[in-house]
């Protein structure tokens, strides 16, 4: 407000746009935010334990990964993000059996990479790598196995998302706000774990 | 709030400065990681608030010579009282004590975070809400 008085022959009140921010988009990006400063943590010890296990003249990386296994599985997490998009734009048009159709195959997609990872984590205990067996994979199971949990957080939110568009009767907007919201985290999910992979499989 | 948005784009300039300073005066991995992805932290919030800011249009904190008036309507949907967030964190509790104690205690937990989840994401689709 300007520091002058106003009198009733001056229009005080502009004309401005009455829609407002979406606090639950807008809550849920700064909550993002700081889940991204928690995988911030972990992508930190993977990089120090790089470093202190090399000066001490060790291998790196200790266990044998399997590469091509992993990249199928990341590209199925990456599409799930695009069917993901589908749905969000399904759900902004108020299409509620598209979304459903779209969530669907997402939280399948999803659901293809957390058995795929513990398929991993099975082949690589097998060998001897258990989570106290070494540094290397310790730091590796806690950044792959904290993304898996958030992997397994997001497919129950598909399911409450799913849940929610059967509960009522109708297709709200509460409800294309939690589609909308459910789609940032799936997507944040996925830019982490492009993360993860760059580091922990490809620049190694 | 294109002011917001800019107040994170320039902590975010600011985190990729004083990263790269400190990546070259120490060599260290910790601290470079962590500023790095400080970046990422704050152009995430800094570009989503540009990009409501341009969808959605001026806003009365926008305006130098608004009046508090112009604020009023609906901003969003609050919960006016609910024990659930009650019970999903004491769930939450029980189930990592479960770590401490024993995996069948563990389990317990997880079925209830389960059990209390549910009715904190379904309390306004049943009973007097349902719709």
């Amino acid at each position: 407000m300007l520091p002058v008085a106003t009198a009733s022959a001056i229009t005080t009140t502009t004309a401005h746009s009455s829609r407002r921010p979406n606090l639950v988009s807008v809550g849920t990006i700064v909550w993002l935010s700081s889940e991204l400063m928690f995988f911030a943590a972990l992508f930190a010890m993977y990089f120090t334990i790089r470093s202190v296990t090399i000066g001490q003249g060790h291998h790196w990386p200790e266990a044998h990964l399997n590469v091509p296994f992993s990249t199928v599985n990341t590209i199925i997490l990456v599409l799930s993000s695009v069917t993901c998009q589908m749905g969000v734009w399904a759900a902004e048009k108020g299409q509620v059996s598209k979304l459903r159709f779209w969530y669907t195959v997402s939280f399948l997609m999803g659901l293809v990479f957390v058995i795929g990872q513990v398929y991993e984590y099975g082949q690589l205990a097998g060998e001897g790598h258990t989570l106290s067996h070494s540094a290397y994979d310790s730091i590796f199971y806690l950044a792959t196995g904290f993304h898996g949990l958030h992997v397994t957080g997001g497919l129950i939110a598909f399911l409450f998302m799913l849940g929610r568009t059967y509960a009522a009767k109708r297709f709200t907007h509460e409800q294309a706000t939690s589609a909308i919201v459910v789609s940032y985290y799936w997507h944040f999910v996925d830019v982490v774990w492009i993360g993860l992979f760059m580091t922990i499989y490809v620049i190694k | 709030m294109k002011v917001q948005g800019w107040l994170f784009l320039l902590c975010g300039v600011f985190f990729a400065l004083v990263g790269v300073v400190y990546w070259f005066w120490s060599g260290e991995p910790v601290g470079t990681t962590a500023l790095a992805i400080s970046v990422g932290f704050a152009f995430m919030i800094g570009y989503y608030l540009m990009f409501t800011a341009r969808r959605i249009g001026a806003q009365p904190e926008d305006d130098k010579r608004a009046e508090i008036s112009d604020g009023a309507g609906e901003i969003g949907f609050f919960s006016p009282h609910s024990w659930w967030p009650l019970f999903v964190t004491l769930s939450a509790a029980l189930a990592f004590v479960g770590f401490v104690i024993g995996w069948w205690l563990f389990m317990i937990g997880v079925a209830c975070v389960i059990m209390s989840s549910i009715g904190f994401v379904f309390q306004y689709y049943r009973g007097h809400f349902s719709h």
